[in-house]
């Protein structure tokens, strides 16, 4: 097509939406609470995804060998189960180790310190890293049927949590979405309908000299995706600026608690919302001329 | 050439717009379609632009063949036809020159092409000094005027007028006449249909007489009569 008719295309998607600014102020704002909805959702899990991930590097099952068992055996197993399914490290760790971890990590403890000193209670054993965190359980119980096996303590909970929880909120996701994403398709279809009730007039001469059908869509499809566009930029502006407020204040006062990093969260919003405005406004454009506009 | 071969069109609802019609126009000509109300002068007019398909019989303009015309050969075909209406169709929000330039914009003119072109058809018509005018400003004769600028903007080879003077007082009418002259003289062959009498029988062109949906008569250099009921 030529540049002019790209120019009266322009033009007329414009001056429509100026005509019914009303309505369309109405579906902009429908598209900027779908796609608000849709960003903090993106937000959350980008998020989720971040702490699963830097969890995920954490010790995740923890081997304890029975008293009394030599070295020898020890290592046997080790050796094997560096080669079962599931098992991205194995390190191991003796009772006098353990100890001293323990050591550090509570530096106030006396008591403990002089116990640990007249006869180390604890055990030999190893510190299991997993490939992912459903591997977990399993790994687990594989290695508390191993009889030189003391028991096995796992603190993969956490992170099976999160990953469940990022299931539930990606489902919970959709479905909202696609609620969201009816009731926006319905406004910008009504939006539409009355664009093209609007400009009955101009549409019935267009098609008597002979405009392509194309032709007589095109402001309407770009009325549509304006609307879509719009309303992902604002969605994507209000939560990048929320974001932005939350990390700042949770580095005073979470300072602990690991945000993913307003960058990497900003540039999915604006992808989701970007694809979402405009896959909404130009479904919606289509199925309103489908219906209300022979051409 | 237009070309109608046992052309019967019947609505939906049953009535019979037009009933085994053949008749050939060449080009250059001027037809006069004349004939009671409800005859189906219309009906025949929609036909040739595509706004109605015939329910038999064969409709061919030039190399369209409009039973089988799709959505894509349809625009082509109105790009060789300028028709006009007894209602002119006109867009209230746009100037006199702002209409008839809208024909051209929305087949993809050039601005350059449109600010040459349209002039020229404002003078043709008679409204050059009218171009900034809006429609509700314009005499009943001058926005059929502006009506025709609008058809004869694109350069039609068939021009279809349904009742173009329906509205005008008979002096008005027979300058709208005296333009359509113009306009077959220039080259385009005229199609209209109409009820003014005395203008027909001054033309001394060729009328083509219907009733009922089926021709009755057709005259190279008829006279408009019809056998009322
Ligand atoms: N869109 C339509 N739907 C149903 N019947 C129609 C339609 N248009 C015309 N007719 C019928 O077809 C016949 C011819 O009408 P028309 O072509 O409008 O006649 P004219 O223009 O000569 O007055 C009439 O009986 C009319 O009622
Ligand atoms: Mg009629």
């Amino acid at each position: 097509m030529s540049l002019n008719s790209i120019g009266y295309w322009i033009r007329e998607a414009g001056r429509s939406l100026w005509r019914n600014s009303w309505m369309a102020l109405a579906s902009i704002s429908t598209v900027t609470i779908a796609l608000f909805v849709l960003a903090v959702f993106v937000v959350v899990s980008v998020n989720v995804n971040h702490v699963t991930g830097l969890l995920e590097n954490e010790v995740e099952i923890r081997v304890f060998i029975k008293p009394h068992v030599d070295r020898r055996r020890e290592f046997l197993l080790m050796r094997e189960a560096e080669n079962w399914p599931g098992v991205r490290k194995i390190q191991f760790f003796t009772k006098q180790e353990a100890a001293e971890a323990l050591k550090e990590e509570f530096p106030d403890q006396r008591t403990l310190f002089q116990l640990l000193q007249k006869s180390n209670p604890l055990f030999d054993g190893y510190d299991v890293y997993a490939r992912t965190p459903t591997a977990i359980p399993p790994l687990a119980r594989r290695f508390a049927r191993e009889p030189i096996v003391h028991n096995v303590v796992y603190q993969g909970t956490v992170v099976r949590r999160l990953s469940r929880l990022a299931t539930v909120l990606k489902w919970a996701g959709w479905v909202v979405e696609a609620l969201l994403g009816l009731a926006t398709l319905l406004i910008i279809i009504n939006t539409i309908r009355l664009a093209v009730f609007a400009r009955r007039r101009e549409i019935q001469v267009m098609r008597l000299v002979g405009a392509t059908s194309w032709f007589i869509r095109w402001p309407f499809i770009l009325e549509g995706l304006t609307i879509g566009f719009i309303g992902a930029l604002v969605a994507d502006a209000a939560v990048g600026l929320g974001y932005h407020w939350v990390v700042q204040q949770a580095a005073i006062s979470l300072p602990f608690w690991p945000m993913a990093a307003f960058r990497v969260v900003l540039v999915h919003t604006t992808v989701f919302t970007l694809a979402g405005g405009l896959v909404v406004g130009a479904l919606a454009s289509v199925i309103a001329l489908h219906r209300f506009l022979r051409v | 050439m237009i070309r109608l071969e046992g052309v019967t069109k019947r609505y939906p609802n049953g009535h019979q717009g037009l009933v085994d019609v053949s008749m050939t126009i060449h080009r250059g000509e001027f037809v006069f379609l004349v004939g009671p109300s409800g005859a189906g002068k219309s009906t025949l007019i929609r036909l040739l632009y595509g706004e109605e398909r015939p329910t038999t019989g064969e409709v061919v303009i030039d190399q369209f063949r409009l039973n089988a015309l799709n959505w894509r050969q349809l625009p082509r075909l109105r790009r060789q036809l300028g028709i006009v209406f007894q209602d002119v169709k006109l867009l209230p929000t746009r100037t006199v020159f702002q209409n008839v330039a809208f024909a051209m914009e929305v087949v993809g003119a050039s601005r350059k092409d449109i600010h040459k072109r349209v002039p020229q058809v404002l003078e043709l018509v008679g409204l050059a000094r009218r171009r900034d005018h809006y429609p509700e400003e314009l005499s009943g004769g001058e926005q059929q005027r502006l009506g025709i600028a609008r058809a004869l903007v694109n350069h039609p080879s068939y021009v279809l007028a349904d009742e173009p003077t329906g509205n005008l007082d008979p002096e008005t009418a027979a300058e709208i006449m005296k333009l359509f002259q113009e306009i077959n003289r220039r080259g385009a062959t005229v199609v209209m249909a109409t009820h003014a009498r005395e203008l027909v029988n001054q033309m001394q062109k060729r009328v083509v007489v219907i009733e009922r949906g089926r021709i009755v008569r057709d005259d190279a250099k008829g006279v408009y009569a019809y056998e009322s009921k």
